[in-house]
């Protein structure tokens, strides 16, 4: 499998574009390439530090939250009901490639 | 990120000793701020560095996979040159010389050390402790040894009811073992919560066959060529196959205390993870540290802890202002339940219940002096961020609205805070 392209828009509005290799998490491609994504958890759905917006047709797409990652959610600043995400809940997809994620307001 | 220009001598790395939660993330957090010269992770454990929380967890499953969950994979450390030698323990440092000394003979100079050693299980000191079939749960090694051991049928005796103690007891139990847990207090984890919590967990593992002992005082360990029964102070024997200690964890500080460096049940740092020596660093586990919250010395077993040091000295190293620290948070899951606590509860704090703990999932809330101190969230994480957040604050809570499950917490706030 190839890389899929990533654009990340920072908090400060900054874009970046990054590969994101298939053995990755949405977390771990953010984390690994320098972004400001604390994930103090280390990918268990407990700490919503890597929290994420993504536009609502990609959001769409994918599985329902789990019930832990919808209650971390639910509480974070700038909660989207069709846009939030834990990045760290989303594995590698090739469906995903190109797509434009947001990092939610650090708290 | 700004990029910190070598003004003095670099030839020699910055050394990390320890290659766990904290020690990773202080290589990775001073590339993340721009160090642009060497980073050496010395480490004794030889595999990839891993997470320890899982070896407890999802490890012990059956079925799982034995890989352990790596921290960083294997190109994450050459993508960003940071350099590893494991396999190899670090003997003595030598601040005046700033060199270290490597169990194969070898020194090497560093321009800053960084020592996060992290902790070792407490060992059990009574007779027979060091039978076969007597065992800690600290490494990977600890976790695949055991997994072995926890074969349908075999009786399995647990010294402690903490984290440790409780996530095996569950694991054993649902690989059908006889599971005894034994412990010295009058209830589960009794450092970390309170007795509302302690009784849901208790309930929970009785259902699931696993069997307490209160009040038990471990005298010896017996058997002939392997562990073979418990005793205990009033004379009780309890056969084992298995014997797992859970008795908490002690700092691994020799290398700095044999240094010069202070130590106090921990090696001392200051809010920058700066030691009581100049260029020598501590994170994590191994540190004991006031607390900014309220200003209690305190040394914190926890991942928060371990990744809030190592950004503290990425920081203070690359001259940067590190991160806000996160209020300090844990979690256990034990029979598929998850008990996640934010912040650092006391004995004297109120207690109030928020729902039902006959339904499964309630939160317990902790008021100090009226201010929210602490929250443990049982099978739900609804309130573990408005938790956080108010723990920062301080805010003063409405005892009756906080017992009120249907209230958000952060409605349960006095308005003349």
């Amino acid at each position: 499998m190839s890389n899929n392209k990533l654009t990340v828009i920072d908090r400060e509005g900054s874009t970046h574009d990054l590969e994101w290799e298939p053995d990755q998490t949405l977390m771990e491609a953010l984390r690994d390439n320098d972004l400001p994504v604390l994930a103090s958890c280390g990918g268990t759905a407990s700490c919503a530090t890597c929290h994420v917006f993504l536009e609502k047709e990609v959001f769409d797409t994918l599985a329902e939250r789990s019930e832990d990652e919808l209650e971390l959610l639910a509480e974070a600043e700038g909660y989207q009901e069709c846009g939030s995400r834990l990045s760290c809940q989303l594995d590698f997809s090739q469906d995903l490639d190109g797509v434009t994620v947001t990092l939610a307001p650090e708290e | 990120m700004p990029s910190q220009q070598p003004t003095e001598n670099h030839l020699n790395p910055i050394i990390i000793v320890g290659a766990g939660h904290s020690g990773v993330a202080v290589a990775a957090g001073l590339r993340t701020r721009g160090w642009d010269g060497d980073i050496l992770l010395l480490e004794a454990e030889k595999e990839t560095p891993y997470e320890r929380p899982p070896l407890s967890k999802e490890l012990l499953k059956a079925g799982a996979p034995d890989e352990s969950t790596v921290l960083r994979k294997e190109k994450f450390y050459q993508d960003k040159r940071i350099g590893r030698r494991a396999g190899l323990a670090v003997d003595a440092i030598d601040p005046a010389g700033r060199t270290v000394q490597l169990s194969d003979g070898s020194r090497l100079g560093y321009h800053r050390l960084v020592i996060a050693t992290g902790s070792r299980a407490r060992s059990l000191t009574v007779p027979g402790a060091r039978l076969p079939g007597v065992q800690a749960l600290r490494t990977r090694d600890d976790a695949l040894e055991l997994k072995l051991a926890l074969v349908p049928g075999a009786r399995v005796a647990i010294i402690g009811a903490g984290y440790i103690g409780l996530e095996v007891a569950a694991a054993a139990s649902a690989k059908g073992c006889g599971v005894t847990v034994l412990e010295f207090q009058d209830r589960v984890m009794s450092r970390v919560t309170s007795e509302p919590v302690s009784r849901f967990f208790e309930q929970l593992h009785e259902q699931n066959g696993v069997r307490f002992v209160f009040g038990a005082a471990v005298t010896a360990i017996e058997g002939v060529d392997r562990a073979e029964r418990v005793v205990t102070a009033d004379g009780t024997s309890y056969p084992a196959d298995v014997v797992l200690a859970g008795i908490g964890v002690v700092p691994n500080q020799e290398l700095a205390a044999d240094a010069g460096l202070l130590c106090q049940d921990g090696i001392l740092v200051d809010g920058h993870g700066r030691t009581s020596v100049p260029d020598i660093y501590a994170t994590g586990d191994v540190t004991r540290f006031t607390s900014t919250i309220d200003g209690t010395s305190q040394r914190l077993e926890c991942i928060q802890n371990a990744m809030a040091q190592a950004d503290q000295v990425a920081a203070d190293i690359t001259g940067q202002d590190a991160a806000e620290t996160e209020i300090p948070w844990f979690w256990t899951v034990q029979h598929g339940v998850r008990l996640q606590t934010a912040g650092v509860r006391r004995a004297d704090d109120e207690v109030i219940v928020r729902g039902a703990p006959a339904d499964g999932k309630f939160s317990v809330v902790y008021l100090r002096d009226g201010c929210l101190a602490a929250v443990d969230t049982i099978a739900g994480l609804a309130d573990f961020r408005p938790a956080k957040k108010l723990i920062a604050q301080k805010a003063r809570i409405d005892p009756l609205l906080a017992a009120d499950p249907g209230t958000p917490l952060t409605a349960a706030v006095f308005a003349a805070a």
